[in-house]
């Protein structure tokens, strides 16, 4: 479903990726897991096609197509979706409205009809449900004064409604605590399917504990400098990134 | 004669026609307004200098000036009007609708005036509200109009008031008698045709007197059917009385080559509350005065506006709110969305007199600029002569956030779509201060059209 070859990408002039490659396929999950600053980020948004990230060499497939030459709106509509780790506040945009118009941009492009208010109402509701999230933030603006785990769910609920093929969840357990960690996971496990496959941005081995991965990559200053299976995010649980690092012969970059 | 005052005869010529054509079954009172406003209008002229003129410097109306309008062919018969595109999703009720300044009563939910019915309309209706002609009511000389009618916005409003009121013939009577509230909104429909072959120009005129008590909302919009190039020298005339909440939306949608200058004027006594949302979504050059006298203690507005420039229009907002006493409070939110070679302006004057302790006074002004031809003038204007107040005001120009635009991207909405939902979401606030539900899902709709249409 995604291949990606010998990655390189800048911002403002500075390298970030120095050359990822990367294969995940139709019903495979993988985590990619690294130190602060190591760019898994970066990696997950050069993915969605956000502006400020400059690729300097290297290719990326999705589905058969080239990924990089398409707009993030294209991206989406084929399938690609982002859980972002810092979601935005957007004074103003009702939730629901702004779901309505994704939903409906991504039906279009599909010839299919688009979904009038009381039927969208509906499938909101009910996937708020599956997720466990408040539907009546729906009628407020986007992410504005949600706490942490609201942004989260915000998040699953986005994912929830336009059913993506290839999702890429950037530290989507960031703020929250264990019970609601757990949901989230529940959600992330649920509305995954045969034909769609999961890539795992996170700092923490924790969440994988729940959403349990077929392979995980380390990277460690813009370069994957290992993969292996779930053993491997253990590993990096009682050990830390520097074995890693310096086996690769680097000093992690940031902060433990 | 200079090249100015050739200007300002043509419209003495109009008016000295108008005055021998049919003049004579006005009152006495009517006659002589019109004839002192036009006395002032050729004294006053039209405020076209470029230099020492303070209240014009962002807006030049010499084109506006030197353009031969003419007084709209009232002996031609009103073609087929399809209204449908104007209706409010709410049953109609009170509705009246002028057509090149020309009362249309097939178009209007008041039948065509017969005498009797007419004075029924002006004096004998107890419980529900007035919504009649001005022609009716001074020809019936309803003593509320002689009363108001050019005492609120009276010659210092300046030339273009000045030059409605020597015009004034027609227009909307709205009064809301002592302790009614009128559930559906008053919907004052003023279209122009908009014929690109002969410039017309209009005088728009509404008189809204809202007794003890009362409540009411008020729409009035501006509309065209066409593409040429006109003018509305538009007044309105609010007074409030003690306790009274009155709601006015005035919707602006004039064809992009039109003149339009308004000016409104509100007087607010004890108690009462006045919320007005000035909409601009077309227009060539476009210049609202609306001035809000606090006349006394406990008296509270609040002045919404948002405008929308495309193209090259104009959009000049003049603002005065007078703190005439104490205890009364203001609270303003403009907000401009400017996109290709468009201006917007803003100019907010707060007056808080000597003694008006106790005064609370809010102002913000936000503009968006969308592309790099676009321009924002904002200016508050703040005179305190008084030491125990609340005053605030803020100004701020920006652009669309481009992580809020990739945002919208990222889940399938393309560029133009993804801009006009970050642009609906900042000027929401203007809207969602709409209270009446059909005015502001009408208007709503009106904004989020204009947005998508670019
Ligand atoms: N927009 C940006 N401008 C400048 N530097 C950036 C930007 N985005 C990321 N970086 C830098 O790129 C590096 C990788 O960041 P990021 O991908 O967010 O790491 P991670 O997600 O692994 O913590 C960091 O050094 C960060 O400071
Ligand atoms: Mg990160």
């Amino acid at each position: 479903m995604l291949e990606i070859h010998d990655l390189h990408a800048s911002v403002n002039g500075v390298e970030i990726l120095k050359g990822i490659d990367l294969r995940v396929d139709a019903g495979e999950t993988h985590a990619i897991m690294g130190p602060n600053g190591s760019g898994k980020s970066t990696l997950a948004l050069v993915l969605a096609g956000h502006p400020a990230y400059e690729v300097t060499s290297g290719s990326v497939s999705f589905d058969g197509a080239d990924l990089l030459a398409l707009g993030p709106e294209e991206r989406a509509r084929r399938g690609l979706f982002l859980s972002f780790q810092h979601p935005i506040e957007i004074p103003g945009l009702r939730l629901d409205h702004f779901l309505r118009a994704g939903y409906n941009e991504v039906r279009k492009s599909r010839d299919e009809d688009e979904m009038d208010v009381l039927k969208f109402d509906r499938l909101i509701r009910a996937k708020a449900k599956d997720i466990r999230m408040d539907a009546a933030l729906t009628k407020r603006s986007v992410n504005e004064g949600f706490s942490g785990g609201e942004k989260k769910r915000n998040e699953l609920l986005q994912m929830a409604i336009l059913e993506p093929k290839l999702r890429i969840l950037d530290e989507v357990d960031s703020g929250l605590d264990v019970d609601a960690l757990r949901s989230v996971a529940d959600g992330i496990n649920a509305l995954a399917t045969p034909q769609s496959a999961t890539l795992i941005v996170t700092h923490y081995q924790r969440i994988l504990d729940y959403v349990v991965p077929d392979a995980v990559h380390i990277l460690i200053d813009g370069r994957i400098v290992r993969s292996g299976d779930k053993q491997l995010a253990a590993e990096i649980e009682s050990k830390g990134y520097e074995p890693v690092a310096e086996a690769a012969g680097l000093a992690p970059a940031g902060g433990s | 004669m200079s090249a100015q005052a050739t200007d300002e005869a043509r419209y003495l010529a109009a008016f000295e026609a108008a005055e021998r054509n049919g003049a004579a079954h006005d009152p006495t009172w009517l006659r002589e307004l019109r004839r002192d406003a036009m006395a002032e209008f050729t004294r006053a002229g039209f405020p076209t200098a470029r230099r020492g003129n303070e209240p014009w410097k962002y807006t030049d109306v010499r084109s506006l000036a030197s353009t031969a309008f003419v007084a709209p062919d009232v002996t031609e018969p009103l073609g087929e009007i399809d209204l449908s595109p104007y209706d409010l999703p709410c049953p109609r009720v009170h509705q009246l609708v002028f057509v090149d300044g020309r009362y249309a009563p097939q178009l209007s939910t008041d039948p065509p005036s017969e005498g009797e019915r007419a004075s029924h309309v002006f004096f004998e209706r107890g419980d529900g509200p007035i919504v009649g002609r001005i022609a009716e009511a001074a020809h019936y000389d309803v003593p509320l109009v002689r009363e108001h009618l050019g005492k609120h916005a009276g010659a210092a409003a300046g030339a273009f008031t000045s030059l409605n009121t020597a015009f004034v013939r027609d227009g909307a009577f709205v009064s809301i008698p002592d302790g009614v509230s009128v559930p559906e909104p008053i919907y004052l429909l003023f279209i122009s045709t908009a014929r690109p072959e002969r410039p017309t120009v209009t005088y728009p005129r509404v008189l809204i007197v809202a007794g003890r008590d009362s409540s009411a909302t008020v729409l009035v919009s501006f509309e065209s059917l066409g593409d040429g190039a006109y003018f509305t020298d538009a007044v309105t005339e609010i007074v409030a009385g003690p306790g009274a909440s009155l709601r006015c939306i005035t919707l602006q949608r004039e064809s992009d080559a039109a003149y339009h200058v308004s000016t409104t004027n509100v007087t607010q006594a004890r108690d009462s509350s006045v919320s007005t949302v000035t909409v601009d979504l077309g227009g060539g050059l476009v210049r609202h005065d609306l001035s809000v006298l606090l006349a006394e203690p406990g008296a509270s507005a609040s002045l919404n506006g948002l405008y929308l420039g495309r193209g090259k229009r104009h959009v000049d907002n003049h603002t005065f709110v007078d703190h005439a006493v104490p205890g009364a409070s203001s609270d303003e939110v403009y907000k401009g969305i400017l996109d290709d070679d468009s201006r917007g302006v803003f100019v907010g004057h707060v007056l808080v007199r000597p003694g008006a302790q106790h005064t609370v006074a809010h102002q913000v002004n936000k503009n968006l600029l969308l592309s790099d031809g676009a321009e924002a003038d904002t200016q508050p204007k703040l005179e305190i002569f008084a030491d125990d107040v609340t005053c605030t005001h803020g100004a701020a120009v920006g652009q669309l956030d481009p992580a809020a635009m990739f945002y919208l991207k990222s889940r399938g909405i393309g560029e133009a779509v993804a801009r006009a939902l970050l642009v609906h979401g900042f000027v929401r606030e203007v809207v969602d201060s709409i209270a009446d539900d059909a005015v502001r899902q009408y208007t709503d709709d009106a904004v989020m059209a204009a947005l998508r249409a670019g």
